[in-house]
């Protein structure tokens, strides 16, 4: 269970990002004031443009930000207060952090177990378990320097799930994999869902959040603009597919506060 | 305590499991600096050989004819020419002006008479008068020869000849065999000599050892975005951070040996074996504990200084460009020592860090290092260490830093 209770996050900007970002604001706002549930045995979906604060909001959950205001607590745990006993239950996934490029899948996969305490032989079912589901038994003793993108991003995730965590939070999951794998990825998800796991993921792609999500929030420049059930989201937008109900809100959304 | 365990295994495999890491890290090194220092050997003993076979050009002006005999007595090598009192000798001194003419030699006119003539004090004493350039080695090398083998020796023979018996002036040898005097210690004799040296390069070599390993362990790691997978891992920030300083130093204190060991090496092909008295060292086992104290908080130190910059920094490139002043701070500590091996030091400046661990190390090889200095020494080192250690512990955990956030 995810419990976001007003998170806000504001960065500041240095000279060089105020000059990148063409702002003489010191200060961004990426998040405002979200508040929102997910819980176990369900797929939360965040959906949303390119910098509207999804990525934010994922590592405020997985403790790798502070948030500026508010609190979220993961199973029960403050992420700021108790992070460690936070980090013992998630398991993450973004681009932005990447396997060590120098060793194999396998060797990774063992020393990150090791990292969350696991002992030899649960290691080895676990890998056993997920290197067979993701199709990563081929190239498991290959340097990751020497992996497709795909194979890649396979051997991420199969490593984020090592200890078996009770949350999982995946930013863009099947960015830059193949419609096979992607597929693999999705059908995981739901299946830990069934298994009772809570899962939260953002996505830019309308149809995977229709698909995968059990529910949706959308969030547009930093605020959770609308929340609920594909159903909900389309009948409180009146629109008969998400992408409409998206640019909907969208239209609305976007030019507040211009 | 797991975790730090397990990243130092980490980090360990990651080097030495990498060809291309061994050899960049270690041997090139090594090679490199043994065959430079091979190479200024062999030019230097060329150099010495080159003078040593040199047949210097001679000119004597006004030559008495019994030292031309002694000439041919002690056999001199040299091509000598013998002037007149009447030839110009300006242009045999313009030639030794430009390295042409290696000496050249005049004796007073009627040397000989003079010298015959010679009855009680005041009487005049005649001149032999020698013209060399001491910026010519083969000039200054041809006039010391021959003041040494031609000129003594002609003053001996006519010192028998006035005085028949040259032991009237002698009255007193002074060492006539001059070994048997010499009374060192050759521990404090050799020591003096390697601690000069060895604590600059001990120094120079750790920190550059850590500048190299350390940007990449941290900065590098930042960039690849791998250091964000080990943030996400359940344990303490302070884990990670002792993991990376101790695999670091660990590196750093192998490539430091290596380098130490291949500058010794060369530094014996470079003297022609001159060193060897280096292996004469002896530390008492005391000695050692401090020495392997002393060098273990240097490593920690310098590899925590490396990081704290390294954590900060954004590309490697940032990280090397900050990491310089820190290098040039090194230097400046350790050269300092350098000109003042054996000199004493009020016990302040063992507060110093860097300065004080080069001053340790020196003491310890003179043997002179007292409790007071050794203990002032590590304890500020040690507390140096830790506030840095704690200020990359709170980097660690700064988002703004570790994040760009």
């Amino acid at each position: 269970m995810i419990q976001i209770n007003e998170l806000t996050k504001i960065y500041k900007l240095t000279k060089k990002q105020m000059m990148e970002q063409k702002t003489n604001k010191k200060m961004m706002k990426a998040v405002d004031g979200i508040s929102l549930i997910s819980r176990p045995g369900e797929i939360y979906g965040l959906l949303g443009p390119n910098g509207a604060g999804k990525t934010t909001v994922l590592r405020c959950i997985a403790t790798l930000l502070k948030p500026t205001q508010g609190e979220i607590s993961v199973c029960g745990f403050d992420t700021v207060k108790e992070s460690e006993q936070v980090r013992k239950r998630i398991g993450f996934l973004t681009n932005e952090i990447k396997l060590d490029p120098q060793f194999s899948p396998k060797y990774m996969f063992t020393f990150f177990g090791k990292l969350h305490g696991l002992d030899d032989k649960i290691i080895d079912e676990r890998r056993e378990e997920l290197f067979s589901y993701f199709g990563i038994k081929d190239f498991e003793d290959k340097k990751i320097d020497e992996l497709s993108s795909g194979m890649k991003q396979k051997a991420s995730i199969a490593v984020s799930l090592v200890h078996d965590p009770e949350v999982i939070i995946f930013d863009e999951p099947t960015t830059g994999l193949d419609i096979v794998t992607a597929r693999n990825v999705t059908e995981y998800l739901k299946l830990m869902r069934d298994k009772g796991k809570t899962v939260i993921i953002s996505t830019h792609i309308m149809t995977e959040a229709e698909k995968l999500c059990d529910r949706i929030g959308i969030i547009i420049k930093g605020n959770l603009v609308l929340e609920g059930t594909l159903d909900e989201i389309l009948s409180n937008t009146n629109t008969r597919d998400l992408e409409d109900a998206f640019f909907e809100l969208y239209k609305i959304h976007n030019k507040e506060g211009e | 305590m797991e975790g730090t365990k397990n990243i130092i295994k980490k980090e360990l495999t990651r080097v030495f499991t990498d060809k291309k890491m061994i050899v960049s890290l270690f041997i090139l090194p090594g090679i490199l600096i043994m065959v430079m220092y091979t190479i200024m050997g062999k030019l230097i003993s060329n150099l010495e050989k080159d003078i040593e076979e040199h047949i210097p050009t001679v000119y004597i002006q006004n030559a008495p004819e019994d030292f031309i005999e002694i000439i041919n007595y002690v056999d001199y090598k040299g091509h000598i020419t013998y002037l007149n009192s009447a030839d110009e000798t300006k242009a045999i001194r313009d030639g030794i002006l430009t390295g042409d003419i290696d000496l050249l030699v005049v004796f007073d006119e009627g040397f000989r008479e003079t010298i015959n003539n010679y009855k009680e004090a005041g009487d005049p004493i005649p001149e032999v008068k020698t013209y060399y350039n001491p910026s010519e080695e083969y000039s200054s090398a041809a006039r010391s020869e021959f003041i040494g083998s031609v000129l003594n020796a002609y003053q001996q023979v006519l010192l028998t000849e006035r005085l028949g018996n040259v032991e009237q002036i002698q009255v007193f040898y002074i060492d006539r065999e001059p070994e048997s005097s010499v009374i060192v210690d050759e521990d404090r004799a050799s020591g003096k000599y390697l601690s000069m040296l060895l604590p600059f390069l001990i120094n120079i070599m750790l920190f550059q050892g850590a500048m190299g390993l350390g940007t990449d362990a941290i900065t590098g790691e930042k960039e690849r975005g791998t250091l964000a997978s080990m943030l996400l891992s359940p344990i303490k920030r302070s884990e990670i951070v002792f993991g990376k300083l101790t695999s670091l130093g660990i590196l750093t204190g192998i490539s430091a040996i290596i380098y130490v060991i291949s500058v010794v090496i060369g530094l014996q092909n470079l003297s022609g074996g001159g060193m060897g008295e280096m292996t004469s060292i002896r530390f008492t086992p005391i000695e050692i504990i401090q020495l392997l104290l002393i060098l273990i908080i240097l490593v920690y130190l310098y590899v925590s200084m490396v990081c704290l910059v390294a954590v900060y920094a954004r590309t490697q490139k940032e990280a090397g460009t900050y990491v310089t002043p820190l290098y040039i701070l090194v230097m400046l500590g350790s050269i300092m020592t350098m000109f003042s091996a054996g000199a004493d030091k009020g016990l302040q400046y063992y507060a110093i860090p860097v300065y004080n661990g080069t001053v340790a190390i020196q003491k310890l090889l003179l043997g002179e290092l007292t409790m007071a200095q050794f203990g002032i020494t590590v304890g500020t080192l040690a507390a140096a260490t830790l506030i840095i250690t704690s200020f990359i512990i709170k980097a660690f955990n700064n988002e703004r830093v570790m994040f760009n956030a």
